[in-house]
């Protein structure tokens, strides 16, 4: 595609601020020709649509945190940023709906959505993470099991489609069936259909009250049986998750985290019939030691080195996983830790370890199906991404989601090849 | 439709699956929307997936259009035929493949009913949560094509809160498994799109839903308002004291009156009734359940009734559920309208709907889902009447309009189908329905596959390629872009 060296940037200025490609911007080691930042949605589509026209092979960013995600480009022709359009466009507290721009950061919108007692119910390990990325990639933490992944909260969108038209689907009530919705399509889409440019949130009441319960196991065992029994009782936990640690030598340290996040009664009640279902070495934790826990359980998974993978496994099957867990320690010659939802049967698995041990790991993991699924390397060394291919094998459907994506980018601009599709 | 084709049906389904006597076809020319009829040339009952996909492949291979049917209870025309075409009925496919309690999942086939799934697992204490008014008889098929809702949704959400995987068939004869039955499966949210989609992307063999724990207490009350107003400045203050019920409902004296007349539900006579549900750990409910008797007291009710007994919540919901199926016993003929706005403009809109009854010299009667906004006006005519039933008809439209200008949808849970698939545009721009029917045609690129429903026909969108176009919302001074 030499179509690039006819694109000036002085075409593309018209439509934001353009700049060169830095090594800041490099995605995987690969630089991108030229940077963009448009100010107006229009403008986003008018990118897309000059991106279409020459064949610029592009990348949308929001805050740039889950970039290395996905595969190695093969080029980077425009790195589109969405940072300008960063606006809390409404909240309409009464409805408890918010729209947001899709380069406002989670957190920023939080602040605001705090004024009036509500939020949007999202973790994110990334103090810069966006809107628009976080529902691209439906990152999700210890949350999800109360309030679902980001697409579960979505009720509406406005996307910047790759000919330069907008298009909405949805609208500003959590109930609608009109129309296809596309918004919810965009989730795990990682910007290969199109740009977002502002999503429609539902939004919830900051809980009045939390306190969280740190249960420490000796075995897989008793672990378990206690989650099986927490999961079976009628408690409702904000969340509830697993921290797995093989150190290098084996030594291992199992705990339960059970979150209670509502109203001030109930949450201390809740917690004291779940302590009785708990068993184990209980610690109660609260106030600053809570919001540290949590932030430590959410964050832990991303801290530099080794590798993160993302896997999920039917809930019952717990014992299992963490057994499945002692091999891959075996043979992978490193520590190992899982941040895990109990009840969904879904986390993220640190390795650290070097190359072939992650090589090693991802191969055992994704040969043992019946025991795990949807085994996604998100962070690995770009190096290894050759041979490790992030997304594993092709989900079933491949044709429709193929002809999607013809009917979204006809050009194949976006997403430069990184996938998913 | 020609013999050889007839019998090629016959070959995979089965002689007696395959209907095209003209008695035969009269019970599939419409669904619950009867004033939509269409007689189709032929309707097959497939006994199994690949019987499903073999149907779906001839009719590809010769061109003919094909529309999915579950139960025939839904209220859009989303299973009305098309002329010509083949109905794949899926009452067959009715068995319960799997119920696994530890995983907290039940695998189904498409015509096993909504309620069935809850039936199968209530002696383990689980149920499965949406719950629309029709459960005991549709499908959880067409639940996953309408996105069903129900009662429960506020707190619950939809269908697609709660399908985990779909076997499918596409409309190009493929049969693929979407989603995963364990989470996250990587890539676009193909299942998000399928679920909501009206039959119109794929024909669904087995569907994966997730059951939840049966909560430890349920707690109702009914309280008597004398203003809509009031009774909508009670809900807002029960949100706004971050309490999210698992249902409130409210209805208007004409519903309530009709609701009398039919099951003795024993409602005060009122101009407004609010039934608040709270569910969840037996000390959260006492907890919170406090705050909104004291709240609707606070808000001006007259009376408030709490539900001392299983029983008494019975009778609650027994006149609440009845209230559309009663509108019978005070009017000759009505027309049920579904239509969303923010919650925050109830009050408003409501007011506008009662002042355009009046105009239009009919009833209309209110029920409705008042925690998330959607209503169902009951427009009360008498077809005997020449005309009125044009007028009734008018006025359902109008309400969608002012449904749209509050910010709001033209359907919360009934569907676009057949019936409001020209009220599109009153929603969505051209562009945004271009996008919508390319995303059809990447599935159904010969148009085959439940035609004529969803996207307005003949296409308002444009054909071209066009700059940006003001969209309807904006130019209502609702929304904006920046």
């Amino acid at each position: 595609m030499a179509a690039t060296h006819s694109v000036s940037h002085d075409e593309l200025a018209q439509f934001g601020a353009v700049r060169s490609g830095t090594a800041d911007d490099a995605i995987d080691g690969v630089l991108p020709r030229t940077v963009i930042e448009p100010s107006t949605p229009e403008d986003v589509g008018r990118v897309l649509a000059a991106a279409s026209r020459h064949g610029l092979r592009t990348v949308i960013r929001g805050g740039g945190t889950k970039l290395a995600w996905g595969r190695v480009p093969a080029a980077l022709d425009l790195l589109l940023v969405t940072s300008r359009l960063n606006r809390v466009i409404a909240h309409r507290h009464g409805d408890l709906t918010a729209t947001v721009q899709a380069g406002a950061t989670l957190r920023e919108v939080n602040q605001e959505l705090a004024r009036e007692g509500q939020w949007l119910p999202i973790d994110s390990p990334f103090d810069e993470a966006t809107i628009g990325g976080i529902v691209a990639t439906n990152d999700s933490g210890p949350l999800r099991s109360r309030y679902g992944t980001p697409r579960d909260l979505l009720i509406g969108i406005t996307l910047a489609m790759t000919d330069g038209r907008l298009a909405r689907s949805g609208g500003h009530v959590v109930k609608n069936v009109a129309g296809y919705d596309l918004a919810k399509l965009m989730s795990g889409s990682f910007g290969s259909l199109a740009a977002i440019v502002d999503v429609t949130v539902k939004l919830s009441p900051i809980p009045a009250a939390s306190r969280t319960l740190a249960v420490e196991y000796d075995g897989a065992k008793p672990l378990a049986d206690a989650a099986a029994r927490l999961s079976a009782s009628q408690l409702e936990p904000t969340a509830f998750d697993l921290q797995f640690r093989l150190g290098p030598g084996r030594e291992a340290s199992r705990l339960l985290l059970v979150r209670f996040a509502t109203s001030p009664e109930s949450a201390e009640l809740q917690s004291v019939a779940a302590e009785t279902l708990l068993t184990g070495n209980v610690r109660m934790v609260t106030e600053s030691s809570e919001t540290a826990l949590w932030t430590e359980q959410v964050s832990e998974p991303w801290y530099p080195g080794g590798a993160t993978i993302r896997l999920s496994w039917l809930p019952a099957a717990l014992a299992q996983v963490l057994a499945l867990l002692d091999e891959v320690h075996r043979l992978t010659a490193g520590a190992l830790a899982l941040y895990a939802r109990v009840a969904t049967g879904a986390g993220f698995l640190r390795l650290d370890t070097d190359d072939t041990g992650v090589e090693r790991a991802v191969a055992l993991l994704r040969s043992r199906s019946a025991t795990v699924g949807n085994v996604v390397v998100l962070r690995q060394s770009p190096g290894l991404k050759s041979r490790v291919d992030p997304w594993g094998e092709p989900a079933s459907a491949v044709a429709a989601a193929r002809a999607l994506k013809q009917a979204f980018d006809p050009a194949g601009i976006l997403n430069a090849g990184r996938g998913p599709i | 439709m020609n013999e050889a084709i007839v019998g090629e049906f016959r070959r995979i389904c089965g002689e007696a699956a395959v209907l095209h006597e003209p008695l035969q076809l009269l019970t599939y020319e419409c669904d619950a929307l009867a004033h939509l009829r269409e007689t189709p040339a032929l309707v097959v009952l497939p006994g199994s997936a690949a019987e499903v996909q073999a149907a779906v492949r001839l009719c590809v291979r010769e061109g003919i259009p094909f529309v999915a049917r579950g139960h025939g209870t839904g209220l859009s025309g989303g299973a009305l035929p098309v002329p010509g075409g083949v109905v794949i009925s899926l009452a067959k496919l009715n068995r319960v493949l799997e119920v696994d309690i530890p995983n907290r999942r039940v695998t189904v086939e498409p015509g096993v009913t909504n309620l069935e799934i809850t039936r199968q697992v209530a002696p383990y204490g689980y149920y499965y949560a949406p719950d629309p008014s029709s459960q005991q008889v549709c499908s959880i098929g067409g639940n996953v094509a309408e996105n069903s809702g129900g009662a429960h949704c506020l707190k619950y959400g939809f269908t697609v809160h709660h399908v985990l995987a779909v076997e499918a068939v596409l409309p190009d004869g493929e049969l693929v498994t979407i989603g995963s039955a364990t989470a996250d499966p990587p890539g676009p949210d193909l299942l998000a799109l399928l679920v909501g989609s009206e039959g119109t992307l794929a024909v669904v063999t087995k569907v994966v839903v997730r059951i939840l724990r049966k909560p430890e207490s349920v707690q109702t009350l009914l309280a008597a308002f004398d203003t809509i107003r009031d009774g909508g400045a009670a809900v807002s203050a029960i949100i706004s004291a971050g309490i999210i019920p698992a249902a409130v409902e409210m209805m208007d004296t004409l519903a309530i009156q009709a609701a009398e007349a039919a099951v003795k539900p024993n409602f005060p006579p009122a101009d407004t009734i609010l039934i608040v549900e709270l569910d969840g750990p037996a000390v959260e409910v006492r907890e919170l359940f406090r705050v909104v008797e004291q709240i609707s007291r606070q808000a001006g009710a007259r009376t408030v009734e709490v539900a001392q007994d299983e029983q008494q919540r019975a009778r609650i919901w027994r006149g609440r559920k009845a209230a559309f199926a009663a509108m019978g016993r005070v009017s000759p003929n009505y027309y049920v309208q579904d239509g969303v706005v923010p919650r925050t403009r109830l009050p408003d809109v409501l007011e506008r709907i009662r002042s355009l009854g009046e105009r239009a010299g009919l009833r209309i009667g209110n029920v409705f889902h008042a925690g998330d906004g959607n209503l169902h006006p009951l427009i009360c005519y008498d077809e005997r009447i020449p005309g009125q039933s044009a007028v009734a008809e008018e006025v359902a439209g109008e309400i969608l309009t002012y449904c749209v200008e509050a910010g709001g949808s033209i359907t919360g849970e009934h569907g676009v189908g057949a019936d409001k698939k020209d009220y599109m545009p009153r929603m969505f721009s051209a562009d945004d329905l271009d996008v919508m029917q390319r995303v059809r045609d990447a599935f159904d690129p010969k148009r085959l596959c439940n035609p004529g429903k969803v996207l307005p026909t003949p296409r308002l969108c444009g054909e071209v390629p066009g700059p940006y176009r003001q969209h309807p919302v904006e130019k209502a001074g609702l929304g904006e872009r920046l």
